[in-house]
Parts: C-alpha cells; structure tokens; sequence
C-alpha cells in the first residue's frame, strides 16, 4: 500500500515538472462559445462570439485565440537617394493569422512572463518560426522585424496585444466577448483558456472555431477558384452587357 | 449598409464604392481615359488587397469602356480602323509588358519599378499637356489655329487613310502607339488611356473628340483580356465589388461623355493635365515622404 502512494506521488510530481499544468491541483473549468463557428456571408462586418464557462474555485481566467499559422514575410523600408525602398526581408514561418488576448486582470499582474512563453501568450510570445532572413541578421535585427509584424497586425485589428476584459461573475462563473474583425482570415481558429491561481495555470481546455464562407460568397469563391477561365470570362459579358444597358438606358432618356 | 466582398476578403460600405465608381466613371467618360489610374490607388488606400484591386479595376474598366464607347459612337466620334491598329499593336505590346513584368519580379523591386514608372510617365505626360493645351487656349484667343506641321512621322511607309480621324498616315504610327501603351499597361496594371489619348492627339494630330472614342474601343479589349488572364492566373477578380464598381461607373461615363461634348478640347486636356499631375505628385510624396511604419508586410503570405 504504502509504495502504491509513493508511485503515485511520484508519477504526478513528474508530471508537474514537465508541464506548466500543475495535476494535482487541476481543478474544474468549463468553457462554451455561444456559436461554434464564425459565418461569412454577405452581410458580415465582424463578428462577436461570447465565451463564457464556469469554474470550480477563485482564481483568473486568461482566454488566448489564435488564427491559422501562415508564411509572412516583413520587409524593412529604407531611404535610398531620396526615395523609400523596401530591402531586408524576414519571412517567419507560423506567424498566426489572427491574435487576441483576453484575460480577467492585467496579464502581468496574473502570470509570470515565464509561463506566458512557455505557454505563447501575449505578442511578446508568439515564439515566430524563422523561414528566411538576411546574410548575418543579429537577434536583435529578427526581434524589430518581430516587432514590426506585431505593430502592423494590431493596426490591422488583427493582433491584440492589450488584453481585453474577461468578466468574472461571482466566484464561479465567467464570460468575455471575443471580436472577429471584417478581414479575419478563413481557417480552424484555436481558443485556448486558462484557469489561473497564485502565478500557476492549473487547468487549460482548447475549443476551436470554424471561420468559413457561407452562402453566396462561398459559391462565389470556389467557382473562382475551381472554373477560372469560366468565371473571367464571365466576369466580361458581366461588364459587356452592364455597359450596353446603361448606354440603351441613356439612349431612351435623351 | 456594408456588404463582404467574396474574393477581396474584406467587408466594405455599398455607397462609398457606388459614389467611387460613378466618380472616376465620369471621369472616364469625360477625358476616355479608363481611369485605372485612379481608382486602383483608390481602392487599396480603402482597404482592397492590391492583386484584387488591379484585377478587379480592370473588369470594370471593361464596363464603363464599352458604355463610353457607345456614347461616343452615336455621335460618330470611333475611328474603328484606327482602334484596330492600335489593338494590334496593344496585343504585341502587352504580351512583352507580361514577360517584362515576369523579369522585373525576378529582380525583387517590381513595385519600386511600378510607382516610379508612375511618376515618371504621370509627370511628363501631365506636364506636356499642360503646357500646350494651355498654350493652344491663349492662342485661340489671339489668333487663328496653327496649321499642324509635317515631319518625320509622315515620310514612314504602309500610309493608310483615316477617314473618321482625316489623317493620312502611316499604320506603323497606331500599331507602334498601341505597342507602347501596351507594355505600359501590363506593367503598371492600367488600361493605358492617359498614355494612348496624348500620344494619338499629339503624334497622330488625331481631332480630340475622335481620340476618346477610339481610345476606349481600344481599351475595352485589352482590359477584357486582363480581366480572364488575373482569373485564371491569381483568382484575384472580385465580381462583387466589379458590379459595384461598374453601376456607378457606367452611369457616371453617360454622364462624362455628355459633359465632354459641351468642354472644349483645350480645356478637357488641360483638367485631364491637372488630373494626372495630382496622381503624379501623390505617388512622388508616397516614395519620399517617411511612411507611419519602416516595415512593411510582404507579398510572400498566403496559408
């Protein structure tokens, strides 16, 4: 019996030590979104999904969603005899579409910045995959590119990098809005939330988000996509006959 | 009211692309100038990725051409045979603007290559309509026309007679205009009216009423051409935004094409100067000035 409890206590201390999710204190945590997808259809301008779950004891709540990973590539811009010229080009590997933070205090008031890069949360962390860059590039050059990225995407209102409120409701319940601007991309978005007490993340659960085309723009975008020459073609007797009706239109009226 | 374009990924407000349109349609019709010199910066300073903005202007150029040249038409104001030339030398031209195009890329500085062929063309043309149509305004008001002058351009071979234009010259002069303006426009993504409607009234001494219509004849297949080639090639045409784009150009070309027929020649090539000028200047400040941000997103995104 009793080397049954030590080897039990030994498989969850080294659990604890490979993870930032302390086990033996995991405790309850519930997450729902209101919707499970994000639809773009002809009428969207941004969209707001409430997310909100439960919790089994005080503690912070932290939300992070991010985008599909793609390829992007930052260039600096320098002037060259007067006129703006872009030159240095870093292309990072896994920059996230889209970046939002959310969290029920001010992050750093709540999390170590220890935990926040292990576990990739704020800008500061998004731990960016170096696809290609300049001969000799310092980590001081790669982290202003870095820095440039961020910048540029949260003027975007793609990137949130000042988290925006979680509600927390009496002890155990909780509820934030997450916004998805008009230019998100389509693709799986992953929202990770996390329980947080005492400088410690002691529960995590991952949702996911379907941001997709529906209706009309679908069908607009895979026959663009899947009959080319057909839909360019289309596109012209489109022009060629609004032309003429316009023209014929005008005609009756002089 | 919004509405999310499809292909351009982006939601934008009905009235604002409806008013942009009719805006630079009028302008179409008035100066038979397409005008994709100035909506496609319009349309990436509101937000459109700039592979759909130029696609996508081109198609809608296909539109407010073919109503201009309608307009023109009733009055007799195309000169078919002469668009013909110049479409001939518009196919070659484009096809080598393609493969330049491809060659600059390869460099890495095609857009640099693009703003500044922008300004250097804007600027000369602009100004050298500026001065002479202002010019030919002060002498209209002391003395007679200027009979047109003859010179090397007149000794080429393979003459052939205009009738609508009442030239007599040679067909080298059009297909080499069209050539030209052709490789222009596949490198700077426009329909290449601003270059082709000086160059036929300055080099050719075509009338200015002839020149509009026959400079949109022209322009309506060479855009109709990039309009399937950007289909095909980048899937950037947006036919969303293209019929937006297109009922308020169409509408404002009818009324460019009737308020063109009440201006003076001088005088519309004297606005359509000061028209190119303002782009001109605007891109020049664009390249100078000290952007908000020293970096800048690539053209190397994508999934």
């Amino acid at each position: 019996m009793l080397w049954r409890l030590c080897l039990l206590s030994l498989t969850l201390f080294s659990l604890m030590s490979v993870s930032a999710v302390t086990p033996a204190l995991a405790m309850v945590l519930d997450v729902d979104l209101s919707k499970p997808d994000v639809r773009l259809n002809v009428s969207f301008k941004g969209a707001e999904l409430l997310l909100f779950g439960a919790k089994d004891t005080a503690g912070d709540v932290v939300v992070v969603v991010r985008g599909p990973q793609q390829n992007q590539s930052v260039r600096l811009r320098e002037k060259i005899a007067g006129v703006w010229v872009s030159t240095d080009e870093v292309v990072f590997g896994n920059a996230p579409a889209f970046y939002a933070l959310a969290s029920s205090r001010p992050i750093y008031e709540i999390l170590p910045a220890a935990v926040m890069e292990s576990e990739r949360i704020g800008t500061d962390h998004l731990d960016l995959l170096i696809k290609e860059k300049p001969d000799g590039a310092s980590q001081q050059t790669i982290q202003e590119f870095t820095d440039g990225l961020v910048r540029i995407m949260v003027k975007k209102d793609l990137y949130t990098n000042e988290a925006r409120v979680i509600e927390l409701i009496g002890k155990q319940l909780f509820r934030t809005d997450l916004w998805f601007p008009a230019n998100v991309s389509v693709g799986e978005y992953t929202v990770n939330t996390y329980l947080v007490a005492d400088g410690v993340i002691r529960s995590k659960k991952t949702s996911h988000i379907q941001v997709h085309k529906v209706g009309i723009e679908a069908r607009i975008y895979n026959f663009a996509h899947e009959q080319a020459l057909i839909y360019g073609i289309l596109a012209v007797i489109i022009a060629v006959i609004s032309g003429w009706t316009a023209n014929a239109i005008f005609k009756k009226r002089a | 009211m919004q509405i999310y374009l499809p292909i351009a990924e982006i939601s934008v407000n009905i009235f604002l692309i409806l008013g942009m349109g009719g805006g630079v349609g009028f302008l179409s019709g008035l100066f038979g100038v397409g005008g994709g010199f100035l909506m496609t910066p319009l349309l990436i300073f509101i937000g459109i990725p700039p592979a759909v903005a130029v696609a996508t202007e081109a198609n809608q150029i296909v539109a407010s051409s073919i109503s201009g040249v309608l307009a023109h038409w009733k009055r007799g104001n195309v000169d078919f045979k002469m668009g013909l030339m110049l479409l001939i030398g518009g196919v070659i031209g484009s096809t080598l603007g393609v493969w330049l195009f491809t060659y600059l890329k390869t460099l890495g500085q095609i857009d640099l290559v693009i703003q500044l062929s922008y300004v250097v063309f804007l600027g000369i043309i602009g100004g050298l309509m500026l001065i002479e149509s202002l010019r030919a305004m002060l002498r209209s008001k002391t003395s007679r026309p200027k009979r047109k002058h003859h010179n090397f351009l007149h000794a080429l071979p393979f003459k052939m007679r205009f009738r609508r234009s009442k030239l007599y010259v040679s067909a080298l002069l059009p297909i080499g205009i069209g050539l030209l303006v052709g490789v222009l426009s596949a490198i700077m993504g426009v329909g290449g009216g601003f270059v082709m409607v000086p160059a036929m009234i300055y080099l050719l001494g075509m009338p200015t009423a002839v020149v509009v219509g026959t400079s949109l004849f022209q322009i309506i297949f060479v855009t109709a051409n990039v309009t399937v080639l950007q289909s095909v090639n980048n899937f950037s045409v947006d036919v969303v935004l293209a019929v937006l784009l297109l009922v308020g150009a169409v509408i404002g070309a009818q009324f460019g094409a009737k308020a063109g027929a009440k201006l003076k020649g001088e005088e519309l090539r004297i606005l359509l100067a000061i028209m190119v000028l303002g782009v001109c200047v605007k891109i020049a400040l664009d390249l100078t000035l000290t952007p908000d941000d020293i970096y800048v997103l690539g053209n190397a995104g994508g999934h």
